[in-house]
């Protein structure tokens, strides 16, 4: 199934002309030394190297999306996008984080008809990670910085060239498609650079770390006071949940212009690190302080997300910790857990053994 | 020992010397807590620290990498000692508390507290101010600026904090010329021109409110934004909720902002707007003689009048 060929970097505009002519297409473009996820229309608007701080999933869940707009009488949804969606030069973490989205929006017990009309019929074209910085873990949340999940193309850069491999039906396609001549098939001095760049990638980053106990502690840490001691160097802004590939919360707003029945309704990124977030209509608030809203973003990612989908809601792309304006760690919040977690099973044991010697 | 060489112990560094004032007000009891930065998740980063205990001073450093204004970590810190009102698991502002919190403050962060107990905001005796001098501040998260210094760095005035109850390390020295001269360069631009550098600027905001929520001055119990009766601005990251966001953020920190940069710092995005609060500084400055964060004694721009306040806007 899976063929690869060789780009030339100088020719990477042929692949861009040939996913625009079809599909809406985005990708990392470098705006004052922030990489976000901008439309692009040529390759030469692409930033290919530096590691993307927006996140993906604003291609097919955006910030800011009229849902519909009405008048009193009427309402209309607006039109959709003409074309199919593809994203390029998506690092794997982030392909990834796709594939969990999807799962709420997509494939699960209630579907988005919104997210299902942009991701069903989309192309990911994923750019294999070559320099992991110091905050990525993709490796300990099961992944690596070329692992293809989620990919239907992966790039890999190998200097003057990339090759790109298919990695599904639709991925293998398109390249049949689209290079339907001129093919380079990549040599095997090629191939062996591709190798050479997946193994210094795997080697710059930190041993994985094991995260397998954290569901389980985290059931018993509901009241803990780790969660006011950690809260304390947290600023309670939402940069980590609006990067967050996997964060997916939103809200619904009616917009109505003063004085007439005309508006619209939109929907729009929301963060549980936002006091808003659970106000209540009354004015109560059951998550009044940073510590429950802190507490709610660690479980929803390390157990509801695990409960609902069978998956941990993080792919280990750093962003939380890389972008924090308080560097704060989820890192080291998890291996907290853990030990947390490992101390109430020690206490545990021994009031069992304390009850057993008592009878 | 090889002949000539000085057996004089090398002078102390800043670190070291901090530490050692953290250890002594821990020991003596001046200090309940001290917070200050630790080395964060790369050599390129620090993050605020609460030391409790004598032992864990050695965690504290002090480099350029010490970005983040800790006055909104210090304010954390003494609210949940308040603790809660049993009853309605809300934080209670209004409680008190006797701890007394040490706080690492390099010039502009002085000034901050200096501003915070002005307003009211602060009690002078809650806080030990352990000032530091400093040489300016290098975006940490951006590969590329390991030697630049920030914006709000390269036309500081205030390098050393204004008020103090320890002095770490030498003074440093002031820095000459115009701090304004930033903002003279930019009004030269034409009108359209102006504009056009806002909505660049603003076109980058996703409303995640990190310079909100890392500025030493925005303290309300209630921002503006987060106000739904009535709703003053749309929840939507598109350019007039967010332009809305940011203008009013600048004319309700205008005579207050001590051009810390802690809101430039903190933009995951790199939204820069300090510009646009330099302008009001001066703006304050040159009608009302004012300068935020010199005096806990003079009453702020905004809270005060006189006769002779030029009121030409209103005539």
């Amino acid at each position: 199934m899976s063929s690869s060929l060789r780009i030339a970097k100088p020719d990477l505009d042929q692949l861009v002309s040939a996913l625009t002519s079809r599909y809406q297409l985005f990708g990392p473009v470098d705006v004052d030394g922030v990489t976000v996820l901008r439309e692009v229309k040529s390759a030469d608007e692409l930033a290919l190297g530096a590691a993307l701080d927006g996140p993906v999933k604003a291609a097919f869940f955006p910030q800011t999306e009229t849902l519909l707009t009405y008048d009193g009488t009427t309402s209309e949804a607006p039109p959709g996008r003409d074309k199919p969606t593809a994203v390029i030069g998506v690092r794997p973490c982030d392909a990834r984080s796709l594939l969990l989205l999807d799962k709420v929006f997509g494939t699960g017990k209630y579907r988005d008809p919104l997210w299902q009309r942009r991701h069903d019929d989309s192309l990911v074209i994923g750019l294999g990670c070559s320099a992991p910085l110091e905050t990525c873990f993709c490796n300990s949340m099961g992944s690596g910085p070329f692992d293809a999940e989620g990919s239907d193309i992966m790039l890999t850069d190998i200097g003057d060239a990339f090759v790109a491999e298919s990695c599904t039906d639709k991925g293998e396609r398109f390249l049949k498609t689209a290079y339907k001549s001129q093919v380079q098939r990549p040599s095997q001095a090629d191939l062996d650079k591709a190798g050479q760049a997946r193994s210094k990638a795997l080697a710059a980053l930190a041993p994985a770390a094991d995260y397998s106990g954290v569901k389980t502690a985290l059931a018993k840490l509901w009241e803990s006071a780790l969660w006011d001691e950690i809260a304390l160097g947290c600023l309670s802004c939402g940069a980590c949940a609006y990067l967050c590939p996997t964060c997916h919360c939103f809200d619904v707003q009616d917009e109505t212009a003063p004085g007439t029945q005309q508006g619209r309704r939109v929907r729009i990124w929301d963060t549980c690190q936002a006091s808003l977030f659970t106000k209540e209509a009354s004015g109560h608030n059951p998550r009044p302080g940073s510590k429950e809203r802190m507490r709610q973003r660690v479980m929803h990612k390390f157990s509801y997300f695990v409960d609902n989908f069978g998956e941990t809601a993080c792919v280990g792309c750093g962003r939380c910790i890389r972008l924090c304006p308080a560097d704060f760690d989820v890192r080291q919040v998890l291996e907290r857990v853990k030990a947390e977690g490992r101390r109430t099973k020690d206490e545990e044991r021994g009031t069992k053994k304390d009850v057993r010697h008592a009878g | 020992m090889k002949a000539g060489k000085s057996q004089t112990p090398s002078p102390k560094s800043q670190a070291e010397q901090l530490r050692e004032t953290a250890r002594m007000l821990l020991k003596e009891e001046k200090a309940d807590l001290v917070v200050g930065y630790e080395r964060g998740s790369s050599k390129r980063r620090a993050r605020p620290v609460v030391i409790r205990d004598e032992k864990d001073v050695d965690r504290l450093i002090f480099d350029n990498t010490c970005g983040p204004s800790l006055v909104p970590f210090l304010r954390k810190t003494l609210r949940a000692a308040k603790g809660r009102d049993s009853k309605s698991q809300t934080p209670n502002p209004k409680a008190e508390t006797s701890l007394r919190v040490a706080v690492v403050a390099k010039g502009c962060d002085g000034r901050a507290l200096v501003q915070q107990v002005a307003e009211g905001q602060l009690k002078r005796d809650q806080v030990v101010i352990v000032g530091v001098g400093c040489n300016g501040m290098r975006d940490s998260r951006r590969a590329s600026s390991d030697e630049k210094r920030d914006a709000s760095c390269e036309r500081c005035r205030y390098p050393n904090p204004p008020v103090y109850d320890v002095f770490v390390g030498e003074p440093v020295e002031v820095g000459t010329g115009d701090e304004f001269a930033g903002v003279a360069e930019f009004e030269k631009l034409a009108s359209a021109d102006r504009w056009a550098w806002f909505e660049r600027e603003l076109a980058k905001c996703i409303r995640c409110y990190a310079c909100r929520n890392a500025c030493p001055m925005c303290y309300c119990e209630e921002c503006f934004v987060d106000q739904t009766k009535p709703l003053w601005l749309g929840k939507s990251a598109e350019r007039p909720d967010t332009t809305l966001f940011h203008l009013v953020r600048a004319l309700h920190t205008a005579g207050r902002c001590v051009d810390c940069g802690a809101c430039e710092r903190a933009c995951p995005l790199g939204v820069r707007l300090g510009l646009l609060n330099k302008r009001l500084e001066q703006e304050v400055r040159e009608r009302f003689g004012y300068t935020a964060g010199l005096s806990m004694e003079a009453t702020p721009a905004l809270a005060t009048y006189s006769e002779e306040d030029k009121q030409e806007f209103i005539l």
